[in-house]
């Protein structure tokens, strides 16, 4: 197998990547929508392969496989790689309208200033016959510093090239980029004002002959101004581009609440997505500076690099699919985070792909599928070592906790290393994630004699799986409701979320419950009752 | 790769991220870290998470990066030690020196009997992760032993025999093929500005707030260990600071001052929170409803105080311009939390110097394209040394150096 890289995209990001991966020997394949490619390697031109005018149709296979089938000009490009970067640029929209304003030519965007200030000749630029330039920014929507950054920028070009006067008007002036702050100061020197806003607004109108007239009452003096500006740049707002959104789908890889095309969760810093293998860089990924683009490429190539290393050897402790029990119901399928489920002839699990998080074992109705160690025999057994019976008088229940390996059993360590005091009766099972939790694991507890059942979990949003917390939550308010129905305490149930650094909460949430237990008594399920 | 070694001076978030990216790709690393436990100052964060829901602050993927570093065979770890000499002639040569190994990292079981029997406050530290091995460690400036032989409580109450005071300092002579600095930042300290920090009990900085949530999961009052009515707190203490010439926004405060702030209130929903800031900077996806929900819980006030007074029983008394009344206001809070920012490290100059490199204006190493200009020294850097960063960014930063050093690696054997 040729370990083959394809990165999607044809701007700065997407040729930081190529170069980087050319420039260790590495066999890369760019893909781009657009009619040309400026990438031009400066050696190593065998090793690359570049589609122009290209889109994406589908991908199948895994790590080290991916099956591509992609379209130019109604005809099919087939390739075999073995990751995939997604590397393409972010679009900006126009705030015209948030300011209630229209695009004139006064009235201009942010880019559109850019581009008039990158002219070296600039005998054509509307700036040229300007005394008064206004930008807004960040005063209906928060900014951002990828914008502040710009404006400051063609700002200090007005200011120094063009010799007009800028104001900026905004409400939090974002700085939170490197050499910002500095950059605003320097700005400040060359003459631009900066006018903050808090609580209140400018008003702005749109004259009829499309001019500008901005009233408002300065915070700190209280004194009254009106700007009447010869233009006026307004501030956008940045998204991914079409295509990545596109291609999120196309690969399966979830996104963030803003669209960008990475789930916003702590276990994919810095390019990594919720499938193995395939990665995202740059700015379709989130807002980025020109420097977090180098860096997101530099991240990427070295996780490229670094890949065939991890598929020497097969994993042996994956999900496996009974054929005889399976009934092809796709349940697994819809389920797995990492989309290590594959339909062919039958439904199998690549080793590579599937992290072993258990999710589609725990979701399976048939219970065709199983994990090494994750049986909920195996873990019946497992506490059977904290089953203990009643110590004379003093009721001590048996608490069985099933915590995540990522969150739950790290803070129950961390807790006890703190010094801590937890319930002696406790027993903690580790589970890869919360997700792999059944009704049959549950009950095994009760029937196992536990007094009380945890499942401890991590926050929302914090799952490596995505969603193996949540799955925990329903199968756990599942069984709550039948012990409701059949008249067992609901109370000797819980569930819960914990990070892997919180060990004081770990234990208030443990003892807590060993109260309510004793509250409760002893379960009627127990076997020696 | 398996005969290239790599040099990691700082055991902080920047160096375990390296050190674990090195080592997936077969690189040996020697960490070296100077304070006795690996993790930087993010190992003592606390999780921010509210409503059940992660706020992807990232203070558990440090805690994570920690757990891989000491379970890697590859890391050999120096916690105690710093760099004092290096050479280079093709490889680097380094001089380790450690400080005494008062607690045998073999035999000590964490039991906390040392910690309880300490007559001193401090002289034994603590971790902050149960990967901090030892949990313990003897502090040399605050030891009584160490300064007149006076007390052996820890040593004798040890039931595992684990404790020596009087071991001796080591040194060892360590080979190299490329190093990485990755030393951090230093926490500003806010005692030289009028808000009484260190003269007033209960004026306490983030990162004491980020401790003290982490240890004891609620906030009390030093002075006397209530809960405080008010809290307040101030932003960009020692970042966007002409006078100290810290021409820098520190990137990271407003994010964990405001989602500390919503843990309060969640926790501890009677408490009042003011907030007195310059400009709110966007932190993390989705800021944009942030930012309206925790307008609805924590009072924002956009200004700086002047000073702070402290009052009777240990209250403090905050001036500062009011944006609506325009007027001076006087306040009385229980709690003021100094959002301290990040500035260079105390031992830039020291490392700068022992690496023949030179440090920016601003005291932080050089960066970016500045950096890039010498790609051939084997030198590289990584995390807040060149800056104020944010954990994710850090983690990046690591990743990225990881990735340089692999490519020296492939350019010099060619």
């Amino acid at each position: 197998m040729k370990d083959k890289t394809l990165i999607f995209g044809n701007g700065p990001c997407a040729h930081y990547i190529a170069e980087d991966l050319l420039s260790t020997g590495e066999d890369i394949v760019i893909a781009t929508t657009d009619k040309t490619c400026d990438f031009s390697p400066s050696e190593h031109s065998e090793s690359i392969e570049i589609l122009t005018d290209t889109r994406l149709v589908s991908c199948r296979g895994s790590v080290g496989d991916f099956r591509i089938l992609a379209a130019r000009n109604n005809k099919e490009i087939k390739r075999t790689v073995a990751g995939v970067i997604v590397a393409e640029e972010d679009q900006r929209k126009s705030n015209f309208s948030l300011y209630g304003l229209k695009a004139s030519s006064c009235v201009i965007t942010l880019s559109q200033a850019k581009e008039l200030l990158l002219d070296s000749s600039h005998k054509q630029s509307i700036f040229l016959k300007a005394k008064k330039v206004v930008f807004l920014t960040g005063l209906v929507k928060e900014s951002h510093p990828a914008i502040a950054e710009e404006i400051m920028h063609s700002a200090l070009r007005l200011q120094s090239d063009f010799n007009l006067q800028t104001y900026i008007l905004t409400a939090n002036l974002k700085v939170a980029a490197d050499g910002l702050e500095a950059l605003c100061r320097e700005t400040k020197e060359a003459g631009a004002v900066y006018i903050k806003f808090t609580d209140t607004r400018p008003e702005i109108h749109s004259k009829s002959n499309d001019s500008v007239q901005i009233e408002f009452v300065d915070e700190i003096t209280l004194k009254k101004f009106r700007l009447t500006p010869d233009i006026t740049v307004v501030d956008e707002t940045i998204v991914p581009s079409d295509y990545a959104v596109d291609l999120a789908k196309l690969l399966s890889i979830n996104t963030d609440p803003d669209g960008f095309v990475q789930a916003d969760n702590v276990h994919r810093f810095t390019v990594f997505t919720n499938r193995k293998g395939i990665m995202v860089a740059g700015p379709s990924r989130s807002i980025q500076t020109y420097s977090d683009q180098i860096t997101d490429a530099a991240n990427a190539a070295l996780v490229s690099a670094g890949r065939m290393a991890g598929l020497q050897i097969v994993p042996e402790d994956r999900a496996e699919i009974d054929k005889g029990l399976c009934i092809r119901c796709l349940t697994c399928y819809r389920l797995c985070p990492y989309r290590a489920i594959m339909l062919n002839t039958r439904v199998v699990v690549e080793p590579h792909a599937c992290e072993r998080c258990g999710i589609c074992a725990a979701q399976c109705p048939r219970g065709a599928i199983h994990i090494k160690d994750l049986e909920p025999e195996s873990i019946s057994n497992e506490m059977a070592t904290g089953e203990r019976l009643q110590e004379e008088d003093t009721f001590m229940p048996f608490l069985v906790a099933f915590c995540c390996s990522r969150s739950a059993i790290q803070s129950g360590e961390l807790s006890l290393r703190m010094g801590h005091k937890l319930p002696p009766g406790l027993k903690v099972i580790e589970v890869p994630c919360s997700g792999s939790i059944s009704f049959d694991h549950i009950y095994g507890a009760f029937e196992r004699n536990a007094d009380g059942v945890m499942v401890l979990t991590c926050h929302e949003g914090n799952c490596h799986s995505e969603q193996g917390n949540i799955y925990a939550k329903q199968t756990v308010a599942q069984i709550m409701d039948m012990f409701l129905q059949i008249g067992f305490e609901k109370e000797r149930l819980a569930v819960q979320t914990l990070a892997s650094n919180m060990g004081t909460e770990f234990a208030e949430m443990v003892n807590r419950f060993e109260a309510n237990i004793i509250e409760l008594g002893p379960s009627r399920l127990k076997k020696n009752q | 790769m398996g005969n290239k070694n790599v040099l990691i001076i700082g055991g902080g978030t920047a160096g375990l991220s390296a050190a674990v990216e090195l080592v997936n790709l077969d690189i040996h690393v020697d960490l070296v870290e100077k304070s006795d436990f690996l993790g930087g100052h993010a190992i003592g964060y606390t999780c921010k998470a509210t409503r059940n829901t992660c706020v992807k602050c990232g203070a558990c993927m440090v805690e994570e990066k920690l757990k891989d570093t000491i379970l890697h065979p590859k890391i050999k770890i120096w916690t105690g030690s710093r760099v004092q000499e290096v050479s280079k002639n093709g490889r680097f040569t380094a001089k380790i020196h450690c400080k005494p190994k008062y607690i045998d990292p073999h035999k000590c079981t964490n039991c906390r009997i040392c910690f309880d029997k300490c007559p001193v406050d401090g002289a034994i530290l603590h971790g902050f992760s149960k990967n901090n091995i030892p949990f313990y460690a003897i502090n040399e400036e605050l030891c009584l032993y160490l300064k007149d032989k006076s007390c052996g409580l820890c040593r004798d109450e040890c039931p595992e025999t684990a404790i020596n005071l009087d071991p001796k300092a080591t040194e060892y002579i360590k080979e190299a093929d490329a190093v990485l600095v990755a030393a951090g930042f230093h926490p500003f300290n806010p005692e030289d500005k009028p808000y009484g920090y260190h003269r007033f009990q209960n004026v306490i900085t983030s990162l004491d707030l980020e401790r003290m949530l982490k240890q004891v999961g609620r906030v009390k009052r030093p002075s006397d260990a209530t809960i405080p009515e008010r809290i307040a707190f101030i932003q960009c203490v020692g970042s966007r600071d002409s006078k100290l010439n810290h021409l820098w926004c520190s990137k990271v405060c407003c994010g964990s001052a405001l989602r500390m702030a919503r843990l309060l209130k969640e926790r501890q929903p009677d408490i009042d929170i003011s907030f007195f800031y310059i400009d709110v900077q966007t932190f993390g996806k989705d800021f944009e409803q942030f930012y309206k929900d925790v307008q609805e819980e924590v009072r924002m006030i956009r200004a700086i105080p002047g000073d702070i007074y402290e009052t009777d029983r240990q209250k403090l008394k905050i001036n500062f311009l009011d944006n609506n009344t325009h007027e001076t206001l006087e306040e009385i809070f229980d709690l003021v939390v100094l959002s301290i920012g990040i500035t260079p490290g105390k031992d830039n100059g020291e490392i700068a110097e022992l690496l023949h490199l030179k440090l920016a204006d601003s005291g932080f190493f050089k960066s970016g394209a500045e950096e890039a200009s010498a790609p051939n020294t084997g030198i590289f850097s990584a995390g807040t040394i060149s800056g104020a960063m944010s954990i994710p960014e850090t983690i990046a930063s690591a990743g990225k150096a990881a990735r340089q050093i692999v490519k020296y690696f492939r350019a010099n054997d060619s």
